[in-house]
């Protein structure tokens, strides 16, 4: 008997823990968190608190934070395009080789566009019609696209420069306005846009109804297919647009980024804001969240002096503390996750 | 119970209760089984037999309620504790892993810690020999039967050295010559002490092999005793047993049929087949009544309903075919058949009947936009209001918190929204599959009389119930399905809850 009350305490302290926590939002959190983590940066951190710091950390982390949009966008129909990078980078080294080539700056970033979309739909029709698991189907498709893009477009060459002739294409990502950097200004307006698209048009509720149940989506009369080819064009769209500005900002870019850890920052900033894994939940404000804590380590590690491997370590540890938290404030049914298990 | 009283009892419940929000699965059972006794449990769908079971098989917790074994007091947490105490259950679906051999299968989970190939097919060979079953164990169970993936899955159970041996509907695709077998081995598994819970839909199975009888209704026990003073009859009676409502049922129904019979066809189902649940299902349905399809589960009640809205394809080749207002249709998605008019309410609400992140207004707004009329670029939080407040309206949803998650409410309030969202669609034709499906008494209510207040608007109502006194109030015609096909029609006024049972029973 006496365990047995005791167990029943047990599961009402992590009940009440988890109302409580249910009370605030995880991207509440995680702004806690990046508020503490800002407060106890600027008091032990020389030169972290300067309003030249500041612009330079929102300077670096709005490309990601493009980036961490357009994979928002697939996480909450629960699904994850882990090719997002590849074909952003691949396709703007190809826009910067078709502009050393002597092809005017629109001509090369619509050529650009033609191929992200059609990375997109191609993702969109494995994921939707062939039924391919997303996660296998983007890690493949990414793969292939790298491949194919390198060794026939670009000739195997890595680093591709803005020519002297399109210094025009510079103005994306270089320059202030008003004093705040322009990639900062882009990140506002796309992460603007796609809030609206998310939670103002029959798309976005369509695709946060895709996420939180897909068979009850399906009955209820929603065009589940075409809605994924949606989802994975806009986010290799919204991918090409982090990468333009990327290539705007450096004047210049490196195929070899695909090698670099920044496909797991993205996603590392999407679910540590709150949109799960599991889908339907979270939202751009979610990406917000996540991006600014994860600048704030960055910017404050940098300054201390961590090296790479450090760093990936902190980065690691938060994405598990992320998850943990997903899975204890969405925890599994008992009903479902038991039955039939001997 | 003269036969076997003076036993002892290995596995005793007591006053067991399971409540599902606020609905009671089981009700203050008490159930015992005897050492080497074979115990049948007899039902209704939805009378409490697998909450029962599963709650000693560890597979759920009881919510009140005492299991003893031997005398001692047990508490299972997860299926393992029940395992340790000696309970096996055998699911209604093979749980053997398909790439494995035979051997592999009987003693995975319960290998030694050095498992060597040859002593494990050894071993094997033994336990299967002792129950005089002929197979080879090193072959992949994908091969086999299947009767024979019963006895591999027997062969586990003995290999565990029970007390108990649970069946849950072992039967249902087994051919008679392998039923023979069947019961041979599960006669001879009580003559080594080992005691059986045996449920099946089957009645003869159990009065041919139990040694006695338990029947729920609705979660209640109503009679426990041996077999051999038991009679189809007596069980089938017990089963229904609600004499006195019946006959309110049938006059509540003869006044509305006094109206003149000149109505629509809606749907025409044609000979449609879905190997192996549903085979020449044939039906038709008239706009301004109420068809009830009764059955037991796995009658092909549930397969027929996907395969009208497009959820599930039924046979391209000989498939048969279905007629909306004389128009032949076939779908590939349910967008067709929502666009077309035809809406399907689930049985499996939490599966996939609603969006459990979103509030009642969401939920409801969405089923409008996702039709061609209702479908616009930029959503109206004050048209979402609108729809909103209508459907809580009609269909007296209550809720303290008008923005709470739709996982936050009762499973009644679910329901209704799940209604909302399909009816808010502008159908032609409903399909209510198992409408009131875990919801609470005043919430069936008005539930059914929602249904009822649809027939005046003319569409097309078909009602998937196992719950016979739900079917016979509400329904203006009433099928019966039996293995995959309509075998049996009942205007409401001849239709007794017995005359159903029997035509649904095989």
């Amino acid at each position: 008997m006496v365990s047995l009350i005791q167990g029943e305490k047990e599961v009402n302290m992590t009940g009440m823990l988890r109302s409580r926590l249910a009370g605030l939002s995880q991207e509440q959190i995680v702004f806690l968190v990046s508020v503490f983590f800002f407060i106890g940066f600027s008091l032990f951190i020389q030169g972290f608190a300067s309003i030249g710091n500041f612009m330079i950390m929102l300077r670096n982390i709005s490309v990601l934070g493009i980036f961490g949009v357009g994979m928002g966008i697939v996480v909450i129909g629960r699904g994850i395009d882990l090719s997002q990078v590849t074909t952003s980078a691949v396709s703007v080294a190809w826009v910067l080789k078709l502009m050393q080539d002597g092809l005017s700056i629109p001509g090369a970033v619509l050529l650009g566009l033609l191929l992200v979309i059609l990375m997109g739909v191609i993702n969109g029709y494995l994921i939707a019609f062939i039924e391919i698991p997303p996660l296998f189907a983007t890690l493949a498709s990414g793969i292939c696209i790298y491949g194919f893009v390198r060794h026939y477009l670009l000739n195997l060459l890595n680093n591709h420069y803005v020519p002297e002739s399109c210094k025009s294409f510079l103005v994306l990502g270089q320059g202030n306005i008003l004093g705040i950097p322009l990639p900062v200004i882009w990140f506002g307006i796309i992460a603007l846009m796609c809030h609206l698209f998310l939670s103002r048009t029959s798309f976005g509720r369509f695709i946060y109804a895709q996420g939180d149940n897909e068979e009850a989506a399906r009955l209820t009369g929603i065009g589940i297919r075409p809605l994924k080819i949606l989802q994975y064009t806009l986010c290799s769209l919204i991918g090409y647009l982090a990468a333009l500005i990327m290539a705007s900002s450096t004047s210049s870019l490196n195929v070899r980024i695909v090698d670099s850890t920044l496909i797991f920052d993205v996603v590392l900033v999407v679910v540590l804001g709150g949109i799960s894994l599991i889908g339907g939940r979270g939202g751009v404000k979610s990406v917000i969240a996540g991006t600014i804590l994860i600048g704030i380590l960055l910017n404050g590690m940098v300054l201390i002096n961590l090296g790479i491997a450090q760093q990936n370590l902190v980065k690691s540890v938060v994405l598990l503390c992320a998850i943990l938290l997903d899975t204890f404030m969405h925890p599994s049914d008992e009903e479902t996750a038991r039955q039939g298990d001997i | 119970m003269s036969g076997v009283k003076d036993r002892k009892p290995v596995l005793q419940v007591k006053k067991a209760n399971k409540v599902y929000e606020g609905v009671h699965a089981i009700q203050n059972i008490d159930f015992d089984l005897y050492r080497g006794e074979i115990h049948a449990l007899a039902g209704e769908n939805g009378a409490g037999k697998s909450t029962l079971v599963k709650a000693l098989a560890g597979a759920i917790e009881l919510t009140s309620g005492q299991i003893l074994i031997n005398g001692n007091r047990q508490s299972f947490k997860a299926p393992y504790d029940a395992l340790r105490s000696g309970i096996v259950m055998v699911y209604q679906e093979p749980g053997l892993v398909e790439e494995m051999t035979v051997a592999q299968n009987i003693f995975l989970g319960k290998e030694k810690l050095l498992n060597r190939l040859r002593s494990t097919f050894i071993g094997a060979q033994q336990i299967l020999q002792s129950m005089k079953f002929d197979v080879d164990t090193s072959i992949k169970v994908s091969r086999l039967g299947e009767a024979q993936k019963r006895m591999v899955e027997i062969a586990r159970a003995i290999y565990h050295d029970p007390k108990v041996i649970i069946f849950d509907e072992p039967t249902a695709t087994m051919t008679p010559e392998e039923k023979m077998y069947f019961f041979s081995v599960i006669k001879s598994l009580a003559e080594k002490k080992i005691s059986v819970i045996y449920i099946s839909h089957a009645l003869e199975e159990s009065l041919e092999l139990s040694d006695r009888i338990t029947v729920l209704r609705d979660g209640k026990q109503v009679i426990t005793s041996d077999t051999k003073d038991m009679t189809r009859e007596s069980i089938v009676k017990n089963m229904v047993g609600r004499d006195i409502t019946q006959t309110y049922y049938a006059k509540a129904h003869k006044d509305i049929q006094g109206e003149a019979k000149k109505k629509k066809q809606i749907l025409r189902v044609e000979n449609i087949i879905k190997r192996p649940i549903v085979k020449n299902m044939s039906f038709s349905v008239y706009g301004g009544e109420i068809t009830g399809i009764a059955g037991l589960v796995g009658s092909g009640r549930t397969a027929t309903a996907n395969i009208i809205v497009g959820a599930w394809k039924r046979n391209m080749v000989r498939g048969g075919m279905i007629y909306l207002e004389d128009r032949p249709i076939r779908y590939r998605v349910p967008k067709q058949a929502i666009d077309d008019g035809i809406v399907y309410i689930t049985e499996e609400r939490k599966l996939n009947g609603f969006f459990e992140t979103m509030n009642i207004d969401e939920n409801t707004y969405l089923g409008w936009l996702s039709t061609k009329i209702g479908w616009r670029f930029i959503t109206s939080k004050k048209q979402e209001q609108k729809i909103g407040d209508t459907w809580i309206d009609r269909l007296k949803i209550r809720t303290l918190d008008r923005k709470a998650k739709l996982v936050e409410l009762s499973g009644g309030n679910q329901q209704k929204v799940v209604v909302a969202k399909s009816l808010v669609q502008k159908p032609k034709l409903v399909i209510f599959d198992e409408p009131t499906h875990g919801v609470d008494v005043a919430a069936i209510e008005e539930i059914h009389n929602f249904i009822r207040s649809l027939k005046k608007q003319n569409i097309g109502i078909i009602v998937i119930s196992s719950y016979l006194p739900e079917i016979l109030s509400l329904c203006d015609r009433i099928l019966v399905a039996r293995g995959g096909r309509i075998v049996e029609e009942f205007s409401p006024e001849d239709a007794t809850e017995n005359k159903i049972m029997y035509a649904a029973v095989h």
